[in-house]
């Protein structure tokens, strides 16, 4: 009984710690309609920032508590509104997603590179962990005690606030309609900023709260997904009831603890299972909590994408495959390697580029479905041993029917789900996956067999083999993975521009709309889910195939979020979007570091101002995610725009391609450097619109929106023009006359 | 002469308590408004009628604030406002309300008087005026609003205009998707704080419904005031223009 109690009491103040992150997590949702991924990178800041100041300069803990929980805790959150928040109005879900995870990937850089990831940083509880009083064999130590009272005081707190305060309510209202707060004399702005700075507070709270009770070993990844936990409670409130929320806190801090401390010690998976509890009810409570019904209105974002042509994706098509194996010619044997590892990335990121670009579906963990794929593959599909394994076709075919039928699993219950709500269940997902199957390296015996899932932690993939093709060769492995990229692109443009892909768009716009048209909205996700996890799996298998082996961490759910986000950050809707997506997150940070940590190594006087550029650099990345939000249709989109207007200047075109030809064979004779190369060829690229404009001004500039069509013919292009202006739906060629 | 929109008349008529001269807006790179001129003089009702895209609920965002203006200018009582936000033009007495339900659907109808408190009014008074107007929703105070009929949400709407003391009374589409009782009290509503001195604009698709209060009505098509006068004379204008002929 006395164990019972105890653990209850533990159970109780993890929920008391996971109710006040939860409840910030639902303050801020609610006053802007932004679900905060920060939130845990928020706690873990704060944290840190009390650990360096309690532990590290050794001020007293009264005034450090005040510093971070009083200053820095509100200053962030407000902050973070004026310059980011503030600009996601009428953005898409995934644009803020992208956005607030982006933040996330800013703040964990940022802390590694002020506290140095592998040094030990301990903080003890309040009191110390030997303050405490004893009831009845039952001890309760002050720190638990502070965590309860604090959450009871905050759910009363806000309580209070929402329903006996001005402000409170007018807070409730923001969401609603901000236009109408403006109408009676509130400044939604200064609103919005207040709860940002209290939903800061309350996750810096959290953190420092839930450390020492979790050990008290400071870690930055951790401590992030730790709050992150915090969302399952969060969506028993359906992410607007702060009672329901702290009842699902304590539900959820209970479950953990009694799971830790009644199940059988022999169940090697209990631990795991623990660790992935609050994902598994997260995943559970989103599938039964009732949905909100379709809504009718089309909700108008500043996303712009357009459809490509089929004939346009086959030349651009062959322009990538030309252009790799012309750049591969440049390059040594272990770039090239790296070089098809990000391309397996690309086809990887194709699978959001169908799913999230075309199908407005969210996955945000693409890179688990590759993981199961390259464990259907690892198990099955690999003959011979040593250096003369191969992965057989056969092998990857079957990992990547697998994949599909999984992605159809998953997308199964979360067929419901719409927007962040799914997004969050393919999140839980991703987490489920890494926490459970991935680590999965003791052998058990079910039904006769004995095996594991993840033996020994690496999976060693060898490289596939099709007849005569033989992708040991990195450079046989880059042309293969760029010519596959290329395939799948131009068969996803073709399904874009086919009945299937509107019906996609369709649904995307308006799901509500769609569906009273006649589609089968249940099919047209499922479909497009399995086509999507397909893509992923096959991406994954040839990823881990060109790395050799695959660890846990390969696919951990921070490596998905980045790809998500410099996809996004490249163009969602677009190919070439995941290109870069791709690329940049399988090789541009590796390349980054790289390079940075080669300079330093030379010159070991700027040894420190080299690894430091570094660092910026990949909080830099993040800083481009996060302006996302100004740009929300992505890079690509606006390269595109910007060489569309060079269309008519054709002497500048010709120029430019010129110029880029010389280049390369400066290159290839060896008389500048890859380096160099690389560096001009983006100058060239970014420069050659801003160079037509100032040498061909005629030819491309384009006539003011009001004089369209006044002195010359009113050509379908022009018409597109004030369509797209006007932001309606792209014209779909023939059909558009049988509509009009 | 019941002169609340054409030319200024005389030295001895008062400055109109809002006023629009060449206003020009638009939203993004498409200009919709091209020069609208209006004036609402004290304790007057100008009906702003027209077609669907004339321009009418842009006219009255740009009055609340809502929408920048890109030229000419906005005056308050006689003060150029160009750039006004719309939180300020409510504290300077412009009351507006917007197409649709002007109410949180999420708050409760108290609550929704207590945001409404916004321009400085005190809650009670708020809600005395507010209830005692409508004692329906004296019952419902602690129902949610977006749970109320139509007609009992547009009420809430207009309570706002009831205990905040506002000088200048923005409606847009007051009638919309309402019964026609309804629709009558609400006017009847309207002209009661007409006659307690409030200046009021009002936009309708339903000419019908307004005209019998306004004291002047103005035609908006295609982003300008074509014409501007006494309710009967626009009235004989409306349907021809209406029907486009």
């Amino acid at each position: 009984m006395t164990t019972f109690l105890t653990f209850t009491i533990l159970g109780l103040v993890l929920g008391a710690v996971y109710a006040i992150a939860a409840s910030g997590l639902v303050l801020t949702y609610n006053t802007s309609g932004i679900f905060n991924f920060a939130h845990g990178a928020q706690a873990m800041l704060g944290t840190f920032l009390y650990w360096q100041l309690t532990y590290g300069w050794g001020l007293p803990m009264w005034l450090s508590l005040i510093i971070v929980v009083g200053v820095v805790g509100p200053a962030m959150g407000a902050a973070l509104h004026a310059l980011i928040m503030k600009g996601l109005r009428d953005t898409a879900d995934v644009t803020k997603i992208v956005v607030t995870v982006a933040i996330l990937l800013g703040m964990l850089f940022l802390s590694q590179w002020i506290w140095h990831p592998e040094d030990a940083r301990i903080m003890e509880m309040f009191f110390g962990a030997g303050a405490k009083v004893e009831f009845s064999g039952v001890v309760i130590r002050y720190h638990e005690i502070i965590c309860l009272l604090a959450a009871a005081a905050i759910a009363v707190g806000l309580r209070v606030l929402f329903t006996r305060s001005r402000v409170g309510v007018v807070m409730r209202g923001a969401v609603d309609d901000p236009d109408l707060l403006r109408r009676c004399g509130h400044n939604p702005d200064r609103i919005a900023m207040l709860s940002w700075a209290l939903g800061s507070t309350l996750a810096v709270l959290a953190g420092v709260l839930i450390t020492p009770v979790g050990g008290g070993a400071l870690e930055a990844n951790a401590l992030t997904l730790l709050v992150i936990d915090a969302f399952a409670a969060a969506m028993f409130g359906r992410l607007r009831s702060i009672p329901r929320t702290f009842a699902g806190a304590m539900v959820l801090g209970l479950a953990a603890t009694y799971v830790a401390a009644y199940f059988p010690t022999d169940w090697t998976w209990a631990g795991n299972l623990r660790v992935s509890l609050p994902m598994i009810i997260l995943f559970v409570v989103l599938i039964v909590l009732p949905q909100d019904r379709l809504r009718g209105a089309a909700i108008r974002t500043r996303e712009r994408y357009r459809a490509p042509t089929v004939r346009k994706a086959v030349t651009s098509g062959a322009a990538l495959v030309a252009g790799v194996f012309l750049l591969a010619l440049l390059m040594d044997d272990t770039s090239i390697t790296t070089f098809g590892l990000g391309m397996t990335f690309a086809i990887i990121a194709l699978s959001l580029t169908v799913l999230t670009g075309y199908a407005g579906e969210l996955n945000l963990a693409p890179l688990s479905f590759g993981a199961v794929a390259t464990i259907v593959a690892f198990h099955f599909g690999i003959t011979g041993t040593g250096l003369a394994a191969r992965l057989t076709p056969w092998g990857v075919l079957l990992a990547v029917l697998v994949t599909a039928v999984v992605g159809g699993l998953v997308a199964l219950p979360a067929l419901r789900l719409r927007g962040l709500y799914l997004a969050l269940a393919t999140m839980a997902f991703g987490v489920f996956l890494s926490n459970m199957v991935l680590r999965d390296t003791t052998e058990h015996t079910l039904f006769g067999v004995t095996f594991s899932l993840f033996p020994n932690g690496t999976l060693i993939v060898p490289p596939l083999q099709v007849g005569p093709l033989d992708l040991r060769d990195g450079r046989t492995l880059l042309m293969t993975a760029t010519v596959l990229f290329a395939l799948i692109a131009i068969g996803l443009v073709a399904l874009r521009n086919s009945g299937y892909g509107r019906r996609l768009a369709a649904m995307k716009d308006s799901p509500a709309a769609s569906a009273m048209l006649g589609q089968n909205l249940v099919k047209l996700k499922f479909g497009v889910f399995m086509l999507s996890a397909a893509i992923a799996g096959l991406g994954g298998v040839l990823m881990a195939s060109a790395g050799g082996s695959v660890a846990g961490d390969n696919f951990h759910i921070m490596a998905s979020l980045s790809l998500v986000m410099l996809t996004v950050v490249g163009g969602i809707g677009y190919v070439s979007g995941a290109l870069f997506g791709g690329l940049m997150s399988g090789v541009g940070f590796t390349i980054i570091i790289g390079t940075f940590n080669d300079l330093a190594a030379a010159t070991p006087p700027m040894e420190t101002i080299f690894k430091s550029l570094g660092h910026l650099a990949m909080v830099a990345t993040a800083l481009i995610g996060m302006g996302v939000g100004k740009n929300p249709s992505g890079m690509v989109h606006d390269l595109f725009e910007s060489y569309r207007a060079l269309r008519n200047a054709r002497p500048v075109l010709i120029g430019g391609a010129a110029a880029q030809a010389v280049l390369y064979v400066l290159a290839l004779t060896g008389v500048i450097g890859n380096w160099w190369f690389a560096v001009l060829t983006a100058c060239l690229v970014m420069m050659l619109p801003v160079f037509g404009r100032m040498l061909a001004p005629t030819a491309v500039r384009e006539t003011p929106l009001e004089l369209v069509g006044v002195d010359e013919p009113y050509t379908p292009e022009l018409r597109d023009r004030l369509d797209r202006e006007l932001g309606l739906a792209p014209a779909l060629g023939g059909d558009r006359h049988a509509v009009a | 002469m019941r002169d609340g929109t054409g030319a200024g008349s005389g030295a001895e008529e008062p400055a109109p308590l809002l006023e629009l001269s060449g206003v020009r807006a638009a939203y993004g790179p498409i200009e919709v408004l091209h020069g609208v001129d209006l004036r609402v003089g004290p304790g007057k009702v100008v009906a702003l009628l027209g077609p669907n895209g004339g321009g009418k609920s842009t006219t009255m965002k740009v009055c609340a604030g809502l929408l920048p203006v890109t030229g000419g200018e906005l005056r308050f009582a006689g003060r150029r406002v160009n750039g006004v936000s719309a939180e300020d033009a409510a504290r300077l007495g412009v009351c507006s309300i917007p197409e649709g339900r002007g109410i949180f659907p999420n708050l409760t109808v108290r609550e929704n008087l207590w945001v409404a408190t916004g321009t400085g009014a005190r809650l009670r008074d708020v809600e005395e005026a507010a209830y005692s107007r409508f004692p329906i929703l004296a019952e419902r105070r602690d129902q949610l609003a977006g749970s109320l009929s139509g007609g009992q949400q547009q009420m809430l709407a207009l309570s706002r205009a009831l205990g905040t003391n506002p000088a200048v009374l923005l409606l847009d589409e007051l009638s919309m998707g309402l019964a026609p009782m309804i629709v009558t009290q609400m006017y009847d509503t309207v002209a009661q704080l007409v006659a307690e001195g409030l200046s009021v604009l009002v936009a309708e698709q339903f000419a019908r419904a307004v005209l019998p209060i306004a004291d002047t009505a103005a035609l908006m098509l295609n982003g300008r005031v074509v014409s501007a006068g006494a309710p009967a004379e626009i009235e004989d204008q409306l349907s021809s223009s209406y029907l486009g002929g």
